[in-house]
């Protein structure tokens, strides 16, 4: 033991040290943000009549939905584009003004905030999926601020109240049913199925609309021997499929949402599993979705449901068709499309009531019915759109409109989806 | 009958996947008591080399894993030299927080190379099944299967025969007294980090022509092979290939006769079962790690 | 203590308290001199991981228990709020005052785990307890809305209050989490979550009451996550259940508590001031379609390499750095060391004054039949075994005799397999380790145990004799405690380490320590587990001279050693073990003459040996 070493006392860290970091940090925020507001204050004057007009916009360009984002994003640059060459909007250029969220809703929320009241943008355009639309139009109602949104069609978002809210799809999630359901009750009694198995993802772009199909067909005499719905992280569909195999339902609705369409086609291929009918909602539509089953072949006879087709003759869309592919080197896709058509019911507003008066704009949109490449749009009071989706087929390798009959592109459906592989 | 029948047999068939792919973390848990929350990404990390390998050189990912436990095997090597050894110096606890943010910059990583879209391996079997009378047994499966069951097997063999093997338990059940005969755990660190993360290759061979996956599928999985080195218990390779049939059982079962919702929470409850009830693990008889001492 | 050190002290205080005011009333006034709604949007997400890392400190910082579940608060307290708001028209800053409740009594259910499972184990139990609520959350939809999303009323007030109500509440919420933050540190409830954090079961054997500590401590982190939730519910007005139970968050608020420093009290303030603004200006700044990766790799990378090289966070790194830089010798203020050797007086002073009336009837401790199985193996085979008060007893025996094994048992670390133990009149083989020390048990280690985040004045005034809530509310130390600690490390001769680390006192010192926090439990049985060994023969001396006052008043000693001298010199009677069984008792005497004492030691050579040696001594005497 060694007496004369002197020991240095225990400084607990409750000295100065921690608050004044905390407090330098804090301080440090609020002077830069004192400074940016007393900035930026002063230009808000300025855009409010001369100068491009800014279109704010947060999209999930980084995350889960990345994919659908990037053409999403890109039909909003070629409508901006083709409005800067026609003039712009009331005169003046139009520049997008656009924020990553990376598909987390806290982030739309502080980016929508951010564009209304840093970047003080003129209008507003929606982004992808309900989840983020949710947060968002929210905002945008608190602000009053018009809001049209391409994609996000879940029930819950047009329940709230909010006067300035749009849905630029010819129906949501609950008339999604309405086309296929109209052909099946077109069908004699004979020849309608017998029997329906529903399953489906716990989303809100699928699983309402398969409980409305369940609803209406078991009207129409279908009865149900199978009815579940699964977790978004399932990946294994075997044990799924061969539960409702062992049923022997003549036909099948499944609500998935992206990669589970084809999962759970390749389960019923294995077990050998052949319903006459089968629809999914989504999934169809994915680019990769016939490698994924084994060829094209084997998506011979799926149907579903779309809200555009690149085929549809509705007054604009083959010139949307041709400049999109011509500007970016690729066909559109159904997001493209829904983007595009956000923009066109904006311009059509503006160029109509001849300001940017966000509650004026509302209104005319309220009470009139504007023309787009999806066909004719018209809306009820809370924004829910008063159509109904296309009914689309997967025929001979190609995915062919089949109802409404006004925008068809083959006039025959197949009643007997071939068993897999076949077509 | 069929229906139970066939339930059992995809319950074992998918189980004996889930124990396939939990086998890395069954050795890096049980013997350096290492939770590495990355063994979800280095699987999505296999699966997309497996896949590379048959998009663009039509090898089989059967065979590809053969090839891709190198690179993923110095990946372990240095993962645990660079950045695991040194945590756990410093603090053992921190080390499954350096663990999850390996996992992001994994999955980041992957994401930059591969980009975002799904993909997956379809050679000729993916979607073909043997058929027993009404019972079917789907190809990919059985394959995937036999795969497991050969590894584990090759593993234990490992354990039990060589030097390496035995060092390996030795350091596992006595850290202080294996230093004295000679067994330098941070050399055994090493290799047993290198083994893990090299099996690893297997298991994500077998998610490549399994499953359609992206790079954040990581998180399905750590849930998943988490619980099925819980339920085994510490260590014992074979008595994860145990947990993770148990597993694939209680979700096949669940999903054909209770719920196909509450089939996704039964990796969860199981791991919470076992925790609060018999941590050791159902398939190990050593005592409790953490009793009060 | 000098004037000099007394002025340092206080003029960090002042700096410190001014800092403080000048911070809480800029932020407060923010909002009112700046209308921009993006940066008090900033701050509001910025008090709230503040909040949420705050709370988790408490847990995973003061008492060391990491937890991974943390957004299960967040969405508890947020859904309580949210459901309240939605069915039953409850203003949301009511709800989230029930939504506090709700994560209370989660918070609670929780600390209960922590009897199973602790460290790592636990961690994963967060961690799993958070996916399966997420999932029931989301199949209860009928309640939560699951998938589709549960919606708030939109705030009604006027558009020129902008976000104030959520920024005011926020920014009070916080002030109150650092405060009570601060009183639990200057606590003994936060001197005992250290202590548990160090060697959860020596806190034990001192008498705290470690669950209830446990659960004190969880319920604040738990209830300051439930109202914070609470408030984003009604601030973002849309919920759903994979955005709010979410893996991300929760690291967000660990990352926040490390980078800052985990078990000081601003580390986690200042971690989500640095995190928060980081998070934003990443998000806004990059671009492009491999901004999302970007973003993972800074995140992975940020918290990696806190953990890698920042492991104790910034300000403790900052001190420490700061302590070599500056630390001049001659302004660490040292009292003068009273360290002449005390002998006899001081050690009466070492034992408190409320001895002297300690009752001589009955056995202290009676052990019958007390057996401990592991396994095949038979550690403890049936031992009865009596200590008297006023009196020593010695335990020996070869090593892996079972000795340790048997103080084990008797203070509770292992449970027995049979048996029963009586302590002072009262049956305890089934009682925790707090319980047994209540009813007058104490005992010291091979290897001493003391707690390294703490003083050692603090190591010695550790002990609870018995549980009083109201304790938990005094300061660490209390006024009347200090000078009778101070008193006893005077004389063990150690009053100059008051105020150091344990770290710094040698093998001896910590021995001294050890029995200082013995004896401040005036407990009526002392176990003491070798504590001859390894010190100098004066150091020896010393502790012989401290056994026996105790024996003089009144307390019973039971000690193990194999220094047959010492035992000798101090041990009323001995019991010898061999095998899990005692095999002799009686005198030091009687047992070494005993011969299966000397076979269970030496074995056959020893009658060897004696056979020589007499053999030896005979040729010499006959020559």
């Amino acid at each position: 033991m060694n007496r004369q070493r002197r020991p240095r006392p225990l400084r607990l860290p409750v000295l100065a040290a921690g608050p004044v970091f905390a407090v330098t940090t804090a301080l440090a925020v609020t002077t830069v943000a004192a400074c940016g507001s007393a900035a930026s204050s002063g230009s808000a004057a300025g855009q409010a009549s001369s100068g491009p007009i800014t279109i704010g916009m947060s999209l999930p360009m980084t995350g889960p939905v990345a994919d659908v984002s990037k053409s999403g994003y890109q039909g909003y640059e070629l409508w901006a584009t083709q409005v800067n060459a026609d003039g712009g909007l009331l005169g003046r250029k139009v520049k997008l003004d656009m924020l990553d969220d990376g598909f987390d809703p806290n982030q739309t929320a502080a980016d929508y905030t951010r564009l209304i009241s840093q970047d003080h943008v003129n209008l507003l355009l929606g982004t992808f999926s309900s989840l983020l639309n949710a947060p968002a139009s929210a905002i945008a109602a608190r602000q009053g601020m018009l809001y049209v949104e391409p994609s996000g069609g879940a029930a819950t978002l047009f329940t709230r109240g909010f006067t300035d809210l749009f849905f630029a799809q010819p129906g949501t999630t609950t008339s999604l049913p309405d086309q296929f359901v109209a052909w099946i009750a077109s069908l004699p009694a004979s020849q309608r199925p017998a029997t329906a198995a529903y399953v489906t993802q716990d989303d809100p772009s699928a699983s309402p609309a398969v409980a409305v199909f369940r609803t209406r067909l078991q009207a129409l005499g279908v009865k149900t021997v199978y009815y579940q719905v699964y977790d978004p992280s399932t990946t294994n569909f075997d044990s799924i499929a061969t539960s409702i195999a062992h049923d022997r339902p003549q036909m099948i609705i499944q609500g998935a949402v992206a990669d589970d369409g084809a999962q759970f086609v390749r389960s019923l291929q294995k077990i050998d599993y052949n319903p006459k009918i089968l629809f999914q909602t989504n999934a169809p539509t994915d680019e990769a979705y016939p490698s994924a089953i084994g060829g094209a072949a084997s998506a011979n006879g799926v149907f579903t449901a779309q809200s555009w087709s690149s085929t549809a003759t509705y007054p604009g869309n083959q010139g949307f068709v041709q400049a999109y592919t011509k500007m970016f080197g690729a066909p559109p896709t159904e997001d493209a499309a829904n983007s595009y058509t956000a923009g066109q019911v904006l311009q059509a507003a503006v160029k109509a009531v001849g300001s940017l008066d966000q509650q004026a704009l509302a209104n005319w949109l309220h009470s009139h019915t504007v023309s787009t490449i999806v066909g004719p749009l018209k809306w009820d009071k809370a924004g829910d759109p008063e159509g109904s989706l296309l009914l689309s087929q997967w025929q001979h390798g190609t995915l062919q409109i089949v109802a409404p009959a006004s925008a068809a592109t083959s006039k025959t459906v197949l009643l007997t989806k071939p068993a897999w592989g076949n077509g | 009958m069929t229906e139970l029948i066939q339930a059992l047999i995809f319950g074992v068939l998918t189980g004996s996947v889930y124990a396939l792919m939990a086998t890395g973390l069954t050795l890096t848990f049980g013997v350096m008591k290492i939770v590495n929350l990355a063994q979800g990404a280095f699987l999505i990390l296999a699966a997309y080399l497996c896949y590379t390998l048959w998009a663009h050189l039509g090898i089989d990912p059967l065979l590809g894993s053969l090839i891709v436990t190198v690179p993923l095997g110095v990946l372990g090597v240095l993962v645990y030299r660079l950045i695991i050894e040194r945590v756990q110096r410093v603090d053992h606890g921190l080390t499954i927080v350096v663990t999850f943010a390996i996992a992001l910059v994994a999955e980041a990583i992957i994401a930059l190379v591969w980009g975002p879209d799904p993909v997956t391996a379809t050679p000729a079997y993916f979607n073909k099944a043997f058929h027993l009378g009404s019972v079917s047994v789907p190809a990919a499966q059985l394959y995937a299967c036999l795969l497991a069951v050969a590894i584990t097997a090759l593993l234990q063999a490992g354990l039990r025969r060589t030097w390496l093997g035995h060092a390996i338990t030795a350091a596992a059940e006595n850290p202080d007294g294996a230093r004295l005969v000679g067994v330098e755990p941070k050399k055994i660190g090493t290799w047993i980090f290198a083994i893990a993360t090299a099996t690893t290759a297997f298991g994500g061979a077998a998610l490549s022509f399994l499953y359609q996956f992206t790079p954040d599928s990581q998180d399905i999985w750590i849930g998943l092979t988490l619980s099925v080195v819980i339920v085994g218990g510490l260590g014992s390779v074979t008595g994860a290939f145990a947990a993770g049939v148990l597993l694939g059982l209680a979700e096949s079962v669940t999903s054909t006769y209770v719920s196909v919702r509450w089939a996704a929470a039964v990796p969860t409850i199981l791991i919470l079962l076992v925790l609060l009830i018999r941590p050791q693990g159902l398939f190990t008889l050593a005592a409790r790690q953490d009793a009060a001492a | 203590m000098s004037l000099a050190r007394t002025a340092v002290t206080s003029h960090a205080t002042t700096i410190r308290r001014a800092a403080i005011a000048v911070a809480v009333v800029a932020l407060a006034v923010f909002p009112l001199v700046s209308n921009d709604l993006y940066y008090q949007t900033m701050l509001i997400l910025t008090f709230l991981l503040a909040i949420g890392a705050t709370g988790w400190n408490i847990m995973g910082g003061y008492a060391g228990y990491i937890s991974l579940g943390n957004s299960l608060f967040v969405g508890l307290g947020a859904y309580t709020t949210g459901i309240l708001a939605a069915k039953q028209n409850v203003s949301p800053f009511l709800g989230c005052l029930a939504g506090g409740l709700v994560c209370a009594l989660a918070a609670a259910a929780l600390s209960l785990v922590t009897r199973r499972t602790r460290g790592m184990y636990f961690t994963i139990v967060t961690f799993a307890a958070l996916q399966l609520l997420a999932i029931v959350a989301t199949i209860w939809s009928g309640l939560t809305g699951g998938s589709q999303g549960l919606a708030l009323p939109l705030p009604e007030w006027s558009l020129s209050y902008q976000d104030w109500p959520f920024y005011y509440s926020l920014l009070g919420l916080l002030v109150l989490s650092v405060a009570v933050s601060a009183g639990v540190r200057r606590s003994k409830l936060g001197l005992g979550l250290f202590a548990i954090q160090d060697d959860e079961g020596k806190a034990a054997g001192l008498g705290l009451a470690v669950s209830v500590y446990k659960l004190i401590a969880f319920v604040l982190g738990g209830t300051f996550f439930g109202v914070a939730g609470g408030i984003y519910a009604y601030y973002v007005t849309f919920l759903n259940v994979s955005a709010v139970f979410d893996i991300v968050t929760s690291m967000l608020i660990v990352l926040a508590a490390l980078l800052g420093g985990r078990g000081t009290l601003w580390g986690p303030v200042l971690g989500a001031f640095i995190i928060e603004p980081l998070a934003n200006l990443t998000s806004t700044s990059l671009g492009g379609a491999d901004a999302g990766a970007i973003r993972l790799l800074l995140f992975g990378g940020l918290l990696g390499g806190v953990v890698l090289f920042l492991p104790r966070g910034v300000l403790p790194t900052w001190h420490a750095w700061r302590r070599k830089d500056h630390d001049h010798p001659e302004r660490t203020v040292v009292p003068p060391a009273a360290d002449v050797s005390p002998g006899e007086p001081a050690a009466e002073a070492a034992e408190g004054t409320s001895h002297g009336t300690r009752s001589r009837d009955g056995a202290v401790l009676t052990v019958r039949g007390l057996a401990k199985a592991f396994g095949g193996v038979r550690a403890v085979d049936g031992v009865d075994l009596d200590v008297a008060p006023a009196n020593v007893t010695g335990l020996m025996g070869p090593n892996g005799s079972g000795k340790t094994t048997l103080f084990n048992l008797i203070d509770g670390t292992v449970r027995a397999s049979g048996g029963r133990i009586t302590l002072a009149g009262r049956r305890v083989e089934r009682n925790g380790r707090p319980a047994r020390s209540h009813s007058g048990l104490a005992r010291t280690y091979q290897l001493p145990r003391l707690f390294p985040s703490l003083t050692v004045l603090e190591n010695v005034v550790l002990a609870e004799r018995r549980l009083a809530l109201s304790r938990l509310f005094l300061p660490r130390v209390t006024a009347a405690e200090r000078p009778r600690a101070l008193a006893v490390l005077a004389g063990l001769g150690l009053s100059a380490y008051a105020d150091a680390s344990p770290a710094l006192l040698s093998y001896g010192q910590r021995k001294l320590i050890e029995l200082a926090q013995v004896l401040w439990l005036d407990p009526a049985l002392v176990l003491l587990d070798e504590p001859a060994a390894g010190i100098s023969p004066a150091l020896s001396q010393r502790l012989a001279g401290i056994i026996r006052r105790l024996r003089a008043d009144g307390t019973g000693v039971l000690l193990v050693e194999h220094n047959v001298a010492f035992l000798a010199s101090l041990c009323d009677r001995v019991y010898v073990m061999a095998d899990g069984r005692i095999i002799a008792r009686g005198t030091v005497q009687e047992v070494s003459a005993d011969p299966a004492v000397v076979d269970a030691y030496l074995g056959d050579q020893v009658a060897l040996a004696t056979a020589d040696q007499a053999a030896a001594s005979h040729v010499e005497s006959a020559s």
